[in-house]
C-alpha cells in the first residue's frame, strides 16, 4: 500500500514538472498556431530570474513570483519585435523562434560561465510518512500545477478576454469584423504562453539546477506531449504532457532506462499513427 | 573575427594584454561564446632571447559544455611554465605555451590540434579532458604528428598507444583504496552501480566490480541512464527494495542533480547508507546542494585540504596569479594531471639534456619522476604509459556556516596504475 503511495507520488511529481512545462507552450501552438522552439529558454530565463534574484540577496520566494513577470515581459517584448512576423508562415516561426533559443540560451550560457549553478528550493525538506520521505517542493510543484491549470482554464472559458482569445482563435476575420483586435490579443497570449514558461522555469530549477542547456531536456518532449494531445484545445497539450511524464517516468521501473527513454518516444508515434489529430481532435483545422 | 595567431615577433606584454582583454574583459568571454572566437594564443617566456624555445601545446576546451575544465587546464599549465621560467627554464631553454582550443567538439578539436604540430612545430601536446577527446586528437598528434602526447585527465583506463603518457588517475587507483575502505571500515556490503551511459563509468564499473567482490561486497545492480535523465524514482526503488547500503555513483551532469536530490529526499544517507562518487571534489560543491552532498565519499589524486607543504604552496600560487578566478585548481578537472604532466615532461627533457627529439623525451619520460607536484610526488612505472601517485580517500564534512570541505581520511602512497 505504502510502496504504491510511493509509486503514485514520484509518477505524478514527474508529470506535474511535465505539464507545467508544457502548458506555456500548448497555450501558445493552440492558440496563435506558432510552434515556438525558444520555449525550452524561456523555461530558463524564468530558472535564471530566481537565480539572479536570490544572488542579489533577495529572497527566493521574491524571484518565483517575479520570474514569470519578467518573462511574460520579455514574452511580450518579444512577440512584437519578432514573432509577429511569422504569423504567416509557420514553418519559418520554427525556425526563427529556434534561433531565438539559440541567442537566449548562449548568452545566459556566456552570463553562467559555462557552469551549473546550484538554486535551493524556497521550501526545503521532507514529510516523513510510515518510513518514507516525500519531498516538500515536489508536492507545492504538484498543487501549483493544478492551480495553473484551474487558473488557466478558467482565464479561457469564463472571462471576456478569454472569450475573445477563443473567438480569435475559431475565426480571425470575424473576430476583426466585430471590433476585436486580434493582433493585441495574440501579444497578450504569447506574453501569457511566456510567462507559464517563466513560471515552470523558477519551480522546477531546484530539482535540476540552473544551466544553459536545461531548457533544452524538455524540448522534444513537450513537442511530442503537444502532438499527442492535439493542436487547437487548451486541454489537449495537457492531457499528452501527463501521458508523455507518466511514460517516462513509469516505463524506467519495467525496462532498462537506456531503453526506456526511446521507447517513450515509438510508444507516442504508434498512438499519433493512430490518432493524427491527438487526444483531443483540434479545433484549428 | 579572423583566427587570432600571435606566432611571431609580438612583444610578450601585448599578447598578455589582448589575452586579457578577451578571456577578462566580461563574463561573456569566459565560457559559452563558442567557434569563431580566437582559438590560437601563444605564451612566449620573459627571457631567454637567442636561445632555442622548448615549445609547449596545450589542447584544451576552452569554449563549450567542458570549458570549466578546459579553463583551469590552461590557467594551471601558464602556472607551471611560470614557475619552470623563473627558475631558469628546461635545461637552460625556455618555455613557450602555444594554445589551441578544442572547443568541446573532437571534430573542431582535429583541425586545430593540427595547427600546433603543423604551423607551431611544438615538442610536446598536453590536454583533452574526455576520453572522446583524447581518442580524437591522438591520432594527429602521436601517429600522423609524429608528436609526443600527455593526457592529464581521470579516466577508465586501457590506454596503451606509444608516445602518449596519461598523468591522470587511472580505474585501480580510484577503487583499489576507496572500495575496500568503504566495505571493511565504513562496513558497506551492498552496492549499487547507477551511471551515466557512455565508457567511462562502463568501464570503471567494471573494475569496480572486482574490486568489489573480491572484497565480499555484492552487487546489487548496475545501471545506465541517459545522460540527461530527469527522474530517476525507479533507480530510488531499487536502492529502497534492494536494501543497498553503498551508491558508488558514475551519474554526471547534467543527468546528476535530480539523482543526488532524489536519492537525498528518499532518506538514503539519512537512514545510514554511504554514497561514493570518484570524480566529486572542490567544484561539484557547486552544483551539488550541500545537503545532498555532506556525507559523499570521494577518491582522487588530490584534494586542496590535502597536508603537503608543496600543494599549499601551489594553491597559494595558482590564487595569487589567477585572484577570484571560477576555475579552480581540483583533481576532477584534470589540472592536478596537466600540472603533473608539465613537471615530468620537465623532468624528462633534462635528462636528455635538452634534447627534445620524441624518441629519446620518450625514453626518459618513460622511466621519470617528480617529487613534488599537487597530491605529492609522481612517478611513470617503466613501459606502462601511466604514473604511480598519492590516492586520498576523502569524506564531504560540514565546515563553518553551510560550506562543505573534503577531509582526507587516509593517503595512499604512489599507489599502481594496473594499466597496459
Amino acid at each position: 500500500m505504502l510502496d504504491l503511495l510511493r509509486f503514485v507520488f514520484d509518477i505524478v511529481a514527474f508529470t506535474a514538472v511535465m505539464v507545467l512545462i508544457v502548458l506555456g507552450l500548448g497555450v501558445i501552438a493552440s492558440m496563435m498556431g506558432i510552434f515556438n522552439f525558444a520555449h525550452g529558454e524561456l523555461v530558463l530565463l524564468g530558472a535564471y530570474t530566481v537565480s539572479a534574484v536570490h544572488d542579489a540577496g533577495y529572497s527566493l520566494w521574491l524571484g518565483v513570483l517575479a520570474a514569470p513577470i519578467v518573462v511574460g515581459l520579455f514574452g511580450a517584448l518579444l512577440e512584437r519585435t519578432v514573432i509577429r512576423r511569422f504569423y504567416a508562415s509557420p514553418v519559418i516561426a520554427m525556425l526563427g523562434t529556434y534561433a531565438i533559443g539559440l541567442i537566449i540560451r548562449e548568452i545566459v550560457r556566456g552570463l553562467l560561465g559555462g557552469q551549473f549553478r546550484l538554486v535551493p528550493e524556497p521550501w526545503p525538506g521532507s514529510w516523513s510518512l510510515a518510513g518514507m520521505d516525500f519531498s516538500i517542493w515536489r508536492g507545492f510543484i504538484i498543487v501549483t500545477t493544478l492551480a495553473v491549470i484551474a487558473g488557466s482554464w478558467l482565464l479561457l472559458t469564463r472571462t471576456a478576454f478569454g472569450l475573445r482569445i477563443r473567438g480569435s482563435l475559431a475565426n480571425p476575420m470575424l473576430a476583426r469584423a466585430c471590433g476585436i483586435s486580434t493582433d493585441k490579443l495574440y501579444a497578450a497570449t504569447f506574453a501569457f504562453g511566456a510567462a507559464l514558461a517563466g513560471l515552470a522555469g523558477a519551480l522546477v530549477v531546484p530539482l535540476y539546477q540552473l544551466s544553459a542547456d536545461m531548457g533544452l531536456r524538455f524540448l522534444v518532449q513537450g513537442f511530442l506531449s503537444v502532438m499527442l494531445g492535439g493542436v487547437g484545445t487548451f486541454e489537449g497539450p495537457i492531457l499528452g504532457a501527463a501521458a508523455i511524464g507518466a511514460l517516462a517516468s513509469g516505463l524506467p521501473w519495467t525496462v532498462p532506462p537506456v531503453l526506456a527513454d526511446p521507447l517513450v518516444f515509438v510508444i507516442a508515434l504508434v498512438i499519433v499513427k493512430f490518432r493524427p489529430q491527438g487526444f483531443i481532435g483540434g479545433a484549428r483545422k | 573575427m579572423k583566427d587570432s595567431n600571435f606566432s611571431d615577433h609580438v612583444p610578450a606584454h601585448a599578447n598578455l594584454r589582448r589575452r586579457g582583454f578577451v578571456f577578462g574583459a566580461s563574463a561573456l568571454a569566459a565560457a559559452g561564446w563558442t567557434a569563431g572566437g580566437p582559438g590560437s594564443w601563444f605564451l612566449p617566456a620573459a627571457w631567454g632571447q637567442g636561445k632555442k624555445a622548448i615549445k609547449m601545446g596545450i589542447a584544451t576546451d576552452i569554449t563549450g559544455p567542458i570549458a570549466p575544465s578546459g579553463n583551469s587546464n590552461w590557467q594551471v599549465a601558464q602556472l607551471a611554465v611560470e614557475q619552470i621560467n623563473a627558475a631558469g627554464g628546461i635545461a637552460g631553454r625556455p618555455v613557450e605555451l602555444f594554445l589551441e582550443d578544442t572547443a568541446s567538439d573532437p571534430k573542431a578539436a582535429v583541425a586545430n590540434v593540427r595547427k600546433l604540430i603543423q604551423r607551431d612545430n611544438v615538442d610536446v601536446v598536453l590536454g583533452g579532458i574526455t576520453s572522446a577527446m583524447r581518442q580524437a586528437i591522438k591520432d594527429p598528434i602521436v601517429n600522423r604528428g609524429k608528436t609526443l602526447y600527455i593526457y592529464p585527465q581521470l579516466y577508465e583506463g586501457q590506454e596503451c598507444t606509444k608516445h602518449l603518457f596519461n598523468t591522470g588517475p587511472t580505474p585501480a587507483q580510484q577503487c583499489d583504496e576507496l572500495i575496500p575502505y568503504l566495505i571493511k571500515t565504513v562496513g558497506k556490503k551492498r552496492f549499487a552501480l547507477p551511471s551515466a551511459n557512455y565508457v567511462w563509468p562502463q568501464l570503471l564499473n567494471k573494475y569496480a566490480r572486482k574490486v568489489i567482490q573480491a572484497n565480499g561486497g555484492e552487487v546489487v545492480f548496475e545501471e545506465y541512464y541517459p545522460l540527461d535523465q530527469p527522474e530517476y524514482s525507479a533507480t530510488i526503488n531499487k536502492i529502497r527494495d534492494g536494501k543497498v547500503d553503498c551508491v558508488f555513483n558514475t551519474i554526471i551532469p547534467p543527468g546528476l542533480q535530480p539523482f543526488t536530490k532524489q536519492l537525498y529526499e528518499s532518506g538514503f544517507q539519512k537512514n545510514g547508507g554511504a554514497f561514493a562518487c570518484v570524480y566529486f571534489d572542490e567544484n561539484s560543491l557547486n552544483y551539488v546542494a550541500p545537503s545532498e552532498l555532506e556525507g559523499v565519499y570521494s577518491c582522487l589524486d588530490f584534494f586542496h585540504s590535502v597536508d603537503d607543504p608543496y600543494s599549499k604552496e601551489l594553491l597559494a600560487a595558482y590564487a595569487k596569479k589567477f585572484p577570484d578566478t571560477k576555475y579552480l585548481f581540483t583533481a576532477g578537472s584534470a589540472a592536478t594531471g596537466m600540472y603533473r604532466g608539465i613537471r615530468l615532461y620537465e623532468a624528462a627533457v633534462n635528462t636528455t639534456k635538452g634534447d627534445t627529439a620524441r624518441e629519446a623525451v620518450s625514453a626518459a619520460l618513460d622511466k621519470t619522476k617528480i617529487d613534488k607536484g599537487p597530491g605529492g610526488a609522481a612517478a611513470m612505472v617503466p613501459g606502462k604509459m601511466h604514473a604511480k601517485m598519492n590516492m586520498y580517500v576523502a569524506q564531504c564534512k560540514k565546515a563553518e556556516g553551510a560550506k562543505l570541505r573534503w577531509d582526507v581520511i587516509s593517503k595512499y602512497n604512489m599507489v599502481d596504475p594496473r594499466e597496459c
